[in-house]
């Protein structure tokens, strides 16, 4: 557990330096947060932007920035990471690849939820958006994110045996933008998509998190209702399923001779 | 002597999907005693770089083991990389953002090192890599030369007791890589650690390395203690110097010499596998009336030795280390009568 905190806090405390010496994108990064949202509920509100469904936007909004920035981060980051070398220098760690890849995701989600959240508490302020907090949105959150890191490995997995994935990783964004609910509630799209938008890692999530945080409905509500079911389940297998295809291209790509190549 | 690092029948060979697969280590075995300067030289495409990474974990091979300090690589990974360190070529190794010191600390701590150790342990490398003064400047604002330095401290941080330097002193300037040369021989020689390095630069080989093992297309060509190849390439050259011309009649007696005449004098380059056979020539050569001048031992140098045994390697020979075998290589000759 010691070993295991070690390696968070080093990830955390390397990522806060790295993002610091990028000053310029991280301060651009968070205002794109908030302009793109503004921009977004602007248009589709006809101009005249409701503080209500903008809460519920921002719920589905927020979830696909976090999105945002674990596909990156498993993506662009292990990409740059395999040029500059430090990959397979992580490689070499005597401790186990395992305890050491969850300490970067585990890093990599208290960065965005410090980034996200400042952003968050701007647009809430700036728009005038009702935002309750509530304790029993953490748990949602959190197995939101297990899924969402799941799917991440997919991508981080396959980074490292193909290398170039930016398009595969761009398309993986803009569908879970578009839905994943965070723009229009799923149960407007066609049944069709409905079903295949319910797949995705994030929609579950952001259908219980309105639940919880707007609807004020509790854990137990939700777990009978089926929603708070399905985000566990849908979770559980991202996050398994991104688990072991990420351990399965590491051994792929030590076959290949991949692991330090571009 | 324990051998740090045992290879045993190792081989890579990478299957693709259009074309024949390619072999990069070519079942390789050796055995590299701890303490020592292990040089691993060939040219590009050789295998040396894949050998390292194998070694290192990061390519998984098709047959055969390597032990670090008795530890396989494959099946007792945790173990087998406490007892490594490494710099890889061609890559940064370090985070050029961060400061020497947090780069340090960063490595330190993923190697499984915590605490007042770690500090005192990051404080003593960049001391004595002359790096303290600008420990809190981010690394990208170094030299190359500079950068390398923090790249080893890195790999030296958890003290492992061997290091593997791929190409550690390319693309220095000479300065630095004096100074990478300098800390290498220290490591080894003062701390008993166990050094393989790859290089092209013979010259660094030649001075540094106890041993040196030369690969060729994947394979072995040559596994031996420096002195002993170079010994092994003196024993055959010699010049034999003679003042004035000499008759064609008289070289003839002088057989499988060359003749060649430098400033009025005529030099007898040749063969001599047995001294017994070198005063024979002197005897001879004193019935003859001929005036020697002097008697010169080729010393052959390793970059030499190195295209020779690539050059018969490539020829197919079976024992490129045979002396047998044509032309001796050596650049300077060392007087010895």
């Amino acid at each position: 557990m010691a070993l295991a905190g070690t390696v968070v806090l080093n990830e955390i405390q390397k990522r806060i330096i790295l993002l610091w010496g990028y000053k310029f994108n991280f301060f651009t990064q968070m205002f794109m947060v908030g302009f793109i949202f503004v921009g977004i509920s602007f248009f589709m509100s006809g101009g005249k932007p409701d503080p209500e469904l903008l809460a519920s936007g921002l719920v589905g909004y927020l979830v696909w920035f976090f999105a945002l920035a674990a596909i990156s981060d498993m993506s662009w980051g292990i990409r740059e990471e395999t040029q500059t070398g430090t990959l397979e220098q992580m490689y070499m760690s005597p401790l186990p690849t395992g305890v050491l890849m969850l300490g970067r995701s585990i890093a990599s989600l208290v960065v965005s939820i410090f980034m996200v959240g400042i952003s968050a508490v701007v647009l809430v302020l700036v728009l005038g958006i009702s935002f309750p907090i509530t304790w029993a949105a953490l748990p949602v959150f959190l197995l939101t994110m297990a899924g969402l890191y799941g799917f991440a490995f997919i991508l981080g997995g396959a980074t490292l045996v193909f290398k170039q994935v930016e398009a595969l990783a761009n398309l993986m964004q803009n569908t879970l933008l578009f839905l994943n609910g965070a723009l229009l509630p799923v149960d407007r799209l066609p049944a069709w998509m409905e079903i295949f938008a319910k797949t995705l890692p994030t929609t579950q999530g952001i259908i219980v998190l309105r639940r919880v945080i707007l609807d004020g409905q509790s854990l137990a509500q939700t777990w009978q209702d089926g929603s708070l079911v399905g985000l566990v389940i849908n979770s559980a297998v991202y996050f398994v399923l991104g688990w072991f295809f990420f351990r399965w291209c590491e051994n792929r790509a030590r076959k290949l001779g991949a692991l330090g190549q571009y | 002597m324990t051998a740090a690092i045992e290879i045993d029948g190792l081989s890579k060979i990478y299957t693709k999907r259009n074309g024949p697969p390619v072999v990069a280590v070519d079942d390789l075995s050796l055995s590299i005693p701890a303490g020592q300067i292990f040089g691993f030289l060939g040219s590009n495409g050789a295998g040396k770089t894949t050998t390292i990474k194998m070694a290192c974990g990061l390519v998984l091979p098709t047959k055969g083991s390597v032990r670090l300090h008795g530890h396989d690589v494959q099946r007792q990974r945790g173990q087998a990389m406490r007892q490594i360190g490494a710099v890889l070529e061609g890559t940064r190794n370090v985070y050029w953002r961060l400061t020497a010191w947090q780069n340090l600390l960063y490595f330190g701590r993923i190697k499984g090192v915590t605490g007042k150790g770690l500090k005192e342990r990051a404080e003593r490398l960049l001391s004595e890599l002359d790096l303290w003064d600008r420990r809190n400047d981010p690394v990208r604002d170094f030299s190359r030369g500079m950068q390398q330095k923090v790249a080893i401290a890195c790999a030296l941080v958890a003290d492992p007791p061997i290091v593997l330097l791929d190409e550690p002193t390319l693309g220095l300037d000479v300065q630095a890589g004096r100074t990478v040369k300098r800390w290498v021989e220290q490591l080894a020689r003062q701390e008993g650690k166990t050094i393989v390095l790859t290089t092209h630069q013979m010259d660094l080989a030649e001075s540094l390395c106890d041993r040196v093992a030369i690969m060729s297309q994947g394979k072995l060509v040559t596994n031996r203690p420096t002195s002993e190849l170079l010994g092994l390439f003196r024993q055959e050259g010699y010049d034999l110097r003679f003042r004035g011309h000499l008759d064609a009649a008289i070289v003839a007696r002088f057989d499988g010499f060359a003749a060649r005449e430098e400033n009025g004098h005529t030099i007898l380059s040749g063969t001599i596998s047995e001294h017994d056979q070198l005063y024979r020539l002197i005897e001879m050569a004193e019935m003859q009336g001929l005036e020697l001048l002097g008697v010169a031992q080729a010393e052959p140098n390793l970059e030499e030795i190195f295209v020779e045994l690539l050059d018969r390697a490539g020829k197919g020979e079976q024992h490129p280390e045979d002396r047998s075998n044509g032309r001796v290589p050596h650049s300077t000759m060392r007087e010895v009568i």
